[in-house]
């Protein structure tokens, strides 16, 4: 294929065959080899099809081989002038997100505490398939009108938690109508749980911290926090299937066509278009609150490994981000601002300084940037920064090599747990065999995504931080 | 063979094998549940009605799998008998029998949704296959 390197750290290749925009890859020479060595790359001139998009169909550099859009893609359309939205572009797993906390807590009281933490968390973070919540069911129809609000008033975090939030964890133009009772049910059972595959709570240490922002975001060397990822669980995946379902007769109404039916999508500005963004906002709110209850579960199971209360734990939200979501946004595109549907599929929203959607304490800084690494390697926190050159977006991971059944055959789950355990993290999985799918030689090197990222001005390097234990699904 | 696990970087998917379209379904359902659980000797003990429409058989298919995944979340089984007894121009009917997902360990990732991605049916002189990838 004719990609070419247009700058460092960035490929092009320009459009053909119904390709709309260019395609662009932002990654270091290697990263960029592994996206074309299987079909991550084709699937980033795929969504170069979709009707209204403007700059160029992008990828991270933790790119890989997705459904439609590849993980790490991030595509904007033009509201005004026919741009579609795509649940390709958001997945099935609507609002999957991180969310950091810090700690009162430091290497030495790890040390000394640090297996009763694990233990209790295993105790109390439910994961694995299916049902098992920390929140009852009956907050569930707040939970999709207002997000983590609903589940703050209904005592679970605190106030501050919401200001740390993107969009406050309350997604605006939820419209819980649009959510089916299929939908409804299989969210029943799930509100505060983890789930499985590449879900997971895991405490960490800041190993070092780069420039000033650090502090500003409340982290310092050798702190010990916890990081969550998860999503919108069953909730998410029924609504996104059930939307999916409307698409292709809609896609003929408005005699749209894409090369993968994965991303079949509609204008935004129809009545299919509201009908999918007011259901997935809804679904997005599950999510935002489901990070909330297992945030606060968190702090329960420190206060109780350290005999302590939550408050005193000093575990305060750096940052709760999605990397699965469709938003509308304005940027500037060609001189004029224009009112876009951006599209991050496996990518993190990274807004600089000045972003008037930042909270009052972050427009100095930046947007905080989670980018969890595989589990036994890296984790890292970035800033935003002015200039990004991707609708405001970055990584969201090291980003998969080897497919799931490779990572198997090269070990078992004991071997992969028995390793991390001996490196000194503490792993308590919900099932020891689907370790090895999830073991770090899964994974590209972090490290060398966060190079890109800083490199091509993505975003910046505000923390590193390393594994001390880690529960799973 | 019912079906054969297919590499995929990110998720996993299945081609799934039939004599006919009704056992493929069946088979393609055998397959997504034995990526979660090893169903080998599993008896049933709960059946299930499972019905799904949509407009070509693709999306019979999709619908299919995904309706099985529904079902087996809300009532917390693992499927592992699945019959088919209609197949026809906009619908599929047929069930699903399971054992309790909580008496089994998995052996791979929960199955979030049935994608659409890289979806093919193909009729042979003597047998029809199914490629489909799903989300985990």
């Amino acid at each position: 294929m004719d990609w070419r390197q247009i700058g460092t750290d960035v490929w092009e290749l320009e459009p053909r065959d119904g390709m709309l925009v260019p395609a662009r890859i932002y990654a270091s020479q290697e990263l960029f080899g592994k996206a074309e060595s299987d079909r991550a790359s084709q699937q980033v001139m795929n969504v170069a099809h979709l009707p209204g998009i403007v700059s160029a169909s992008m990828a991270m550099p933790d790119i890989h081989w997705g459904y439609g859009f590849p993980i790490g893609g991030v595509a904007a359309t033009d509201v005004e002038d026919g741009g579609v939205v795509s649940p390709g572009g958001v997945g099935f797993d609507i609002c999957c997100g991180v969310r950091l906390l810090t700690s009162g807590y430091r290497l030495s009281d790890w040390e000394a505490r640090g297996g009763q933490v694990m233990d209790e968390l295993s105790r109390r973070i439910p994961r694995g398939l299916g049902k098992g919540a920390i929140a009852d069911a009956g907050l569930l129809k707040a939970v999709l009108e207002r997000g983590a609000a609903a589940v703050l008033e209904a005592g679970f975090g605190t106030p501050r938690d919401l200001d740390r939030c993107e969009e406050r964890g309350t997604s605006s133009g939820a419209d819980p109508g649009h959510i089916s009772e299929k939908a409804f049910r299989r969210g029943r059972g799930q509100l505060g749980s983890l789930g499985a595959g590449n879900h997971f709570l895991e405490v960490q240490l800041v190993q070092r911290v780069f420039g000033e922002a650090a502090s500003r975001f409340g982290l310092e060397e050798g702190m010990v926090c916890v990081m969550i990822h998860c999503g919108s669980r069953g909730l998410g995946h029924q609504t996104c299937t059930d939307q999916l379902q409307t698409m292709a007769s809609a896609m003929a109404k408005h005699h749209i066509s894409v090369p993968d039916r994965q991303l079949a999508c509609v204008p935004v500005d129809s009545p299919e278009g509201e009908r999918y963004l007011g259901a997935m906002a809804a679904a997005a709110n599950f999510a935002w609150a489901n990070r909330h209850v297992l945030a606060h579960e968190a702090r329960a199971a420190f206060a109780v490994a350290f005999q302590t209360v939550p408050e005193a734990t000093e575990m305060d939200l750096v940052y709760d981000v999605a990397h699965n979501l469709a938003k509308i946004e304005t940027h500037l595109i060609e001189g004029h601002q224009r009112k876009l549907c951006v599209h991050r599929k496996g990518a993190t929203r990274a807004f600089g300084p000045g972003h008037p959607d930042l909270a009052a304490d972050l427009m100095a800084s930046g947007q905080p940037v989670l980018v969890p690494g595989s589990m036994g390697t890296a984790s890292w926190v970035l800033k935003g920064v002015d200039g990004n050159p991707a609708f405001g977006s970055a990584a969201h991971g090291a980003g998969r090599v080897l497919s799931r059944k490779k990572a198997k055959a090269r070990q078992s789950g004991k071997t992969v747990r028995d390793d991390l355990e001996s490196a000194g993290v503490a792993v308590r999985p919900g099932s020891v065999a689907l370790l090895s799918e999830e073991a770090p030689y899964a994974y590209k090197d972090v490290d060398a995504v966060i190079e890109v990222c800083s490199r091509t001005t993505l975003a910046e390097k505000v923390a590193r931080l390393i594994p001390l234990g880690v529960v799973k699904g | 063979m019912r079906y054969q696990v297919l590499d995929h970087t990110a998720d996993t998917g299945i081609v799934a094998y039939g004599v006919i379209p009704t056992e493929l379904f069946e088979n393609a359902g055998w397959g997504m549940f034995d990526l979660m659980y090893s169903l080998s000797g599993l008896d049933p003990v709960r059946d299930v009605p499972v019905m799904a429409a949509g407009d070509n058989l693709e999306e019979l298919l999709v619908n299919w799998l995904s309706e099985l995944l529904y079902h087996a979340e809300v009532l917390d089984l693992a499927f592992c008998y699945f019959t088919v007894d209609r197949l026809e121009e906009g619908g599929v009917q047929g069930s699903a029998g399971g054992v309790p997902s909580a008496s089994l360990d998995l052996r791979g990732p929960p199955i979030k949704a049935v994608t659409y991605h890289d979806l093919a049916i193909v009729e042979n002189p003597d047998t029809w296959w199914a490629r489909v990838i799903f989300d985990v």
